[in-house]
């Protein structure tokens, strides 16, 4: 009796574990990320391309939950069962994937270049070429990191916008500063930034304020530190004087009520997901507003900031790289672009965003997002570097030691954080 | 000819899990130590390459220090408050049962819920201990944010957490004092004192050894405090050597490193237990 249950129970595992690819008769899977926006962006823009296409069916997926997406996109890896094309790949992992031969080259695609130099100016076409002169990615998004702040508080010291020079900075960070319960301890400061040394952690503090200060500088250049120069000295200097004063909190205070909504800090260095948080929680006659991030008193050009890239990738499983990349320039022409902008609200990573036509309209329903359309012109994703989190892992404990202990001069911790990530690249 | 299979076909499923759990990993760990593997491009052999980075790597050997810091304040401040709360728990005082379950409820809780709940009372601002020093007049603490505070709040937390199990051991040992000699003592007109120090302590000596060998075990393990609090700063002063090799493993996918630091790591670990072990048995 039992055997006649489990037959049927093995059989449904047997077929189950048949490739959706053959099962469903699909030419391709595509993977976005997966929350709720993107993937609704992709079933859309997957859901027309079947129907236009009906002959070459693309099969969308969100990335399978794992603990992070990198972690996913390194198991598939490993156990070769990678989607043919991938939406949402951080910049600063393409190169170690690159360099292990898991993807295809795009620009040995016919009219891939073409396709690129519409869309990209130049600076970010050699932002995304690898080490060996191939590009393995299509840049498709960007979340520029610029400053959030609370125009009341700024107003109050008598600050009609953000600050943009570093004295600025200090000067409504000593006024801003305040001690409003008077238990002899600062409760009120101008802004805040994450004090762990995990390597992100320093997209929001000192690789923004790093590109400002540069003029959108590398941190590696063909396998070596070029960073300890007098843009990253500055930075440096400037936010150690940030943490000595208090005009930052050295404590978390992430556990807490969102700190800036509630008025515990005057501002942030944060993205554009940040609009749909604030509409949604902030208190009665709350007043915010973007703008780019401080740069040093001498510095007069526009500030140019991190813009946290994601890109797409075809994988080498990939039978048919040629059609994936139909596939991909159709999700990304102007019209599928200007979808993904009103869905996700992210920001389409192309030359024109903020002069095409196309586009105005939802820039005038969404003012907020104009600063970040503004400053898409002056992003800059990650250097090519299969140890890049390593660099910034290394940049972060000196950054700790320097900056938030003050027990290294921003000389020392720069040199410091030169020789070792100079080891890093020793063969 | 059966009967020749039959023993190996029994024990099989022993065989077959101690091969593919334990034997093939320990083996492919020690090929690894030779290596160079991100785990997506193919191994490069690089010989001893491994062993020599190790041996000029500051932070491995940092880790180890914050490790042996947190053992010399972990264990020795363990025993005093187990074997104290032993004692206590020892007497007929009452509810006796509800006491010896409440102590040791924290080592069944889960590491990582304890440690977010212990985040929060270190907290600066918000934490309670802060505002119990505030509240009676002192400066705050930087508990997990000052260098030299945090391993020892680390270490003040594993107790809290691990006290218990040991309570519960040194309860057993208590029971097996014979009662005879406290009674001889008693007849003598020995203090409380004397008689727990002179009669108790020698009698439950091999208890107090375990407890030496198995937290010198558990500290040497120490990941989920500092993974969880404070991701092994602030300034590297948390870093154990565990999380260590789990960050170049899982944070850099340096495999062939991380399984090198790994090795010798246990051999440290498998020589201290040695010296105890030898310790132990002179004592006898």
């Amino acid at each position: 009796m039992k055997m006649k249950l489990l037959i049927p129970i093995i059989l449904l595992f047997i077929v189950s574990c048949d490739s959706e690819k053959s099962s469903r008769k699909v030419d391709m899977i595509y993977w976005s990320a997966n929350n709720t926006q993107e993937m609704e962006f992709a079933a859309k823009i997957v859901k027309d391309w079947n129907d236009k296409y009906p002959d070459n069916k693309v099969l969308f997926q969100p990335v399978p939950e794992g603990q992070s997406s990198e972690e996913v996109i390194l198991a598939a890896v490993v156990g070769e069962t990678t989607p043919d094309i991938y939406s949402n790949m951080w910049e600063g992992d393409v190169e170690a994937y690159a360099q292990a031969g898991v993807l295809i080259p795009l620009d040995t695609l016919n009219g891939f270049m073409d396709f690129l130099n519409e869309r990209c100016d130049s600076a970010t076409i050699k932002e995304v070429t690898s080490l060996d002169g191939h590009i393995y990615q299509i840049p498709w998004k960007i979340n520029p990191i610029i400053q959030l702040y609370n125009k009341k508080m700024f107003e109050e010291v008598g600050f009609d916008k953000a600050p943009r020079t570093y004295s600025e900075f200090l000067e409504a960070g000593k006024k801003i500063q305040k001690d409003s319960d008077g238990d002899g301890y600062v409760d009120r400061w101008i802004g805040y930034a994450e004090v762990t040394v995990t390597w992100w952690q320093r997209f929001f503090d000192f690789y923004p304020l790093y590109l400002a200060a540069s003029g959108g500088a590398p941190l590696v250049e063909k396998n070596k530190a070029v960073f300890n120069n007098d843009a990253a000295l500055k930075v440096f200097t400037f936010l150690r004087e940030v943490y000595k004063q208090k005009y930052f909190p050295k404590e978390r205070i992430s556990a807490r009520q969102d700190a800036f909504l509630s008025g515990a800090i005057a501002s942030r260095f944060t993205g554009p997901w940040e609009i749909a948080h604030a509409e949604k929680f902030k208190p009665k006659g709350f007043e915010y507003d973007f703008y780019p991030m401080p740069v040093p008193d001498d510095f007069d050009e526009p500030s140019y900031t991190y813009g946290d890239p994601k890109n797409i990738v075809i994988f080498n499983t990939c039978s048919n790289p040629s059609l994936a990349f139909k596939f991909i320039k159709y999700a990304l022409s102007e019209q599928s672009d200007l979808k993904f902008l009103e869905i996700t609200g992210q920001l389409p990573r192309r030359k024109d965003i903020d002069i095409n036509k196309k586009y105005e309209s939802y820039f005038e329903k969404n003012p907020k997002m104009k600063t970040f359309a503004a400053q898409a012109k002056y992003v800059r994703g990650t250097d090519q570097s299969p140890v890049l989190k390593e660099v910034f892992d290394l940049i972060s404990q000196e950054y700790e030691a320097c900056v938030i202990y003050g027990v290294k001069t921003p000389k020392q911790a720069l040199d410091d954080a030169e020789k070792a990530v100079n080891l890093l690249f020793i063969k | 000819m059966k009967k020749k299979y039959l023993p190996y076909f029994l024990v099989s499923p022993y065989l077959i899990h101690f091969a593919i759990f334990v034997a093939f990993p320990v083996g492919f760990s020690i090929y690894l130590t030779f290596n160079n593997w991100n785990i997506i491009a193919p191994m490069e052999f690089v010989g001893l390459a491994n062993y020599k980075r190790l041996f000029s790597d500051a932070t491995f050997w940092k880790s180890l220090l914050n490790t042996v810091i947190f053992l010399v304040i972990h264990i020795p401040l363990q025993i005093v408050i187990a074997l104290f709360l032993a004692e206590l728990l020892n007497q007929k005082i009452k509810f006796r049962g509800f006491f010896r379950a409440a102590f040791f409820l924290p080592v069944i809780v889960s590491g990582v819920v304890v440690t977010i709940l212990w985040q929060q009372l270190y907290g600066f601002d918000t934490g309670l201990f802060n505002r119990l020093l505030v509240k009676v007049g002192l400066g705050k603490i930087g508990w997990l944010t000052d260098p030299n505070i945090a391993m020892p709040a680390i270490a003040v937390m594993a107790t809290w957490k691990n006290v218990g199990l040991y309570v519960i051991l040194f309860l057993v040992g208590l029971q097996t004092v014979p009662p005879q000699y406290y009674e001889a003592a008693d007849l003598e007109g020995a203090t409380h004192f004397q008689k727990f120090f002179k009669i108790t302590l020698p009698v439950i000596n091999p208890t107090i050894f375990m407890v030496v060998v198995l937290s010198t075990i558990g500290g040497f393990s120490l990941f989920i405090e500092p993974y969880v609090m404070t991701g092994g700063g602030p300034l590297n002063s948390t870093i154990s050597a565990v999380l260590y090799i789990y960050k170049q493993g899982f944070f850099y996918y340096h495999m062939g490193y991380a399984a090198t630091l790994g090795f010798f790591f246990a051999m440290i670990i498998l020589a201290v237990v040695v010296i105890q072990k030898r310790l132990v048995e002179k004592d006898r």
